[in-house]
């Protein structure tokens, strides 16, 4: 049973994304090609012309959104996942977690490929590869878990309360820019900093610039609570997936 | 008699009328009894919105019921889901395996099948190419031929006895007798009772989600005919 699943799992990420690339003219090119001219947009409003950011501001930025919109579209696509499928729930037996799952590591796939880009990128801009790169797969466990989790929560919800749909992108926005992901944090009261300190999506983006640009490694006390913020969230996603999961196969799409 | 495979026991399903706040439930099953042994062939008949095809999805597991029992002996069951998931910008092949994987075989036995899948389904070199670029008989073709592939300990059918061309539709019925025909446990649900009475040794009817009769076929389709009767009279 679990084997299946698995397979099922893995095949339908593959079918997904290989349909997805037969979608479109430039097809594969796309994955990196989208999220390049977002952050040049972004660079371009705040850099160029707003001249916000210091001297490190390009890869200040770059980091902060590949790694953002990886979060993201997992908490998006994962969380219209189930409502997406309510026609094939009608119809199959399945867990309904495969659903999101498959659409988070699909996403995830395509983040390695934007990833790569901006390592190559960082290198060329002088922030050459550091040994404090080892701690990278560890943070993006994490940054999975923690997408992975609210975007469960989500997925459990749209489809008894399609509405919510119109919200999430709001929330996801406000998030970002609590986040640090586009300015930096510095002008946060210091009374609201502890708030900062266990917002999952601050604490890793801070993480990841100080591997990829400074060679630092993590405050590991820090990254420990977010960690175990991050698998109480995707405890939490999985708990409310199976509790509701009864109901899907009685809703209309 | 043959194992007891499922057992229900005064099962109801009720779904939500309408997404609204405070919207009302109604019950599309509101009391059915049944009992499915293995190597029956059972046939649900009803008038349309009976409650047939949500029995069905009890029976496959996907619905829980809101009251009543279900006991079920540790068998798969599947119902016969055509072009489940088909993902247009796919060839044929992979829409093959993904099916497959959906409805509950394992990636090695569908590999193992897609030979016959691809001969079944008469598409050809178009077996490779993206199902988008299919006509709809053709798209019905591989799903058929995928269904076919699938092998529960209980199928359940809800009407898809016929697909295709006039000559697919003769192929794909052949196939299906066939396969009722190998002592398959089946769950046949049609408001074709021509089909019940040919592929079915027992028939469950089924009224306003209330099981009215179930038992040896010809008996249950008498009553059922004396009370068409006696509605038509009474109108």
């Amino acid at each position: 049973m679990r084997q299946h699943l698995i397979e099922l799992v893995l095949f339908s990420t593959y079918a997904e994304l290989r349909a997805e690339t037969a979608r479109s003219y430039l097809g594969l090119v796309w994955w990196v090609l989208e999220p390049a001219m977002m952050m040049a947009a972004f660079w371009l409003v705040f850099d160029v012309i707003l001249k916000t950011g210091g001297p490190d501001y390009l890869p200040f930025l770059l980091i902060g959104m590949t790694l953002w919109q990886w979060m993201k579209s997992c908490i998006t696509h994962g969380g219209y996942a189930i409502w997406s499928a309510l026609p094939m729930v009608r119809q199959v037996r399945l867990p309904p977690l495969v659903f999101p799952l498959v659409a988070m590591l699909s996403d995830t796939v395509k983040f390695f490929f934007i990833f790569l880009l901006l390592l190559v990128i960082l290198w060329a801009m002088g922030y050459p590869p550091n040994r404090a790169y080892w701690a990278l797969p560890v943070l993006f466990f994490a940054i999975f878990l923690a997408a992975a989790g609210a975007g469960f929560i989500v997925a459990a919800l749209v489809p008894l309360v399609p509405d919510l749909r119109f919200v999430i992108e709001q929330v996801l926005m406000v998030v970002m820019f609590l986040s640090g992901v586009i300015f930096p944090l510095d002008k946060v009261p210091a009374h609201l900093r502890w708030v900062m300190e266990l917002n999952p999506v601050a604490v890793v983006m801070d993480d990841a610039r100080g591997i990829l640009m400074h060679g630092q490694l993590p405050n590991w006390i820090g990254f420990g609570k977010v960690c175990l913020i991050a698998v109480v969230l995707c405890g939490v996603g999985m708990l409310v997936v199976r509790q509701l999961a009864p109901r899907f196969p009685k809703l209309a799409s | 008699m043959s194992e007891l495979l499922i057992e229900l026991e005064q099962v109801g399903v009720a779904f939500h009328a309408q997404r609204s706040i405070g919207g009302g439930r109604y019950w599309a099953l509101e009391h059915v009894d049944l009992q499915l042994r293995r190597g029956e062939r059972l046939g649900v008949i009803g008038r349309n919105g009976a409650g047939k095809s949500t029995l069905l999805r009890v029976l496959a597991g996907i619905l829980v019921p809101d009251r009543g029992r279900v006991r079920r002996a540790p068998v798969s069951c599947q119902l016969m889901s055509l072009a489940l998931g088909f993902l247009p910008h796919l060839s044929g092949r992979d829409n093959a395996v993904l099916s497959g994987l959906l409805l509950g075989l394992r990636r090695r036995d569908i590999i193992a099948r897609l030979p016959a899948i691809h001969e079944f389904s008469e598409l050809g070199d178009f077996f490779d190419q993206p199902i988008a670029t299919y006509s709809v008989g053709m798209n019905m073709r591989l799903a058929f031929s995928v269904a076919l592939q699938v092998e529960p300990d209980v199928l359940l059918i809800d009407e898809v006895l016929a697909v295709g061309d006039a000559e697919f539709q003769e192929k794909s019925g052949a196939a299906l007798r066939a396969r009722m025909g190998e002592g398959h446990t089946v769950v046949l649900v049609s408001h074709d009772e021509a089909q019940i009475a040919e592929r079915c040794d027992r028939v469950l009817w089924i009224e306003h989600g209330r099981s009215v009769a179930e038992g040896p076929r010809d008996e249950v389709f008498a009553a059922y005919h004396r009370d068409f009767h006696h509605a038509v009279a009474a109108a």
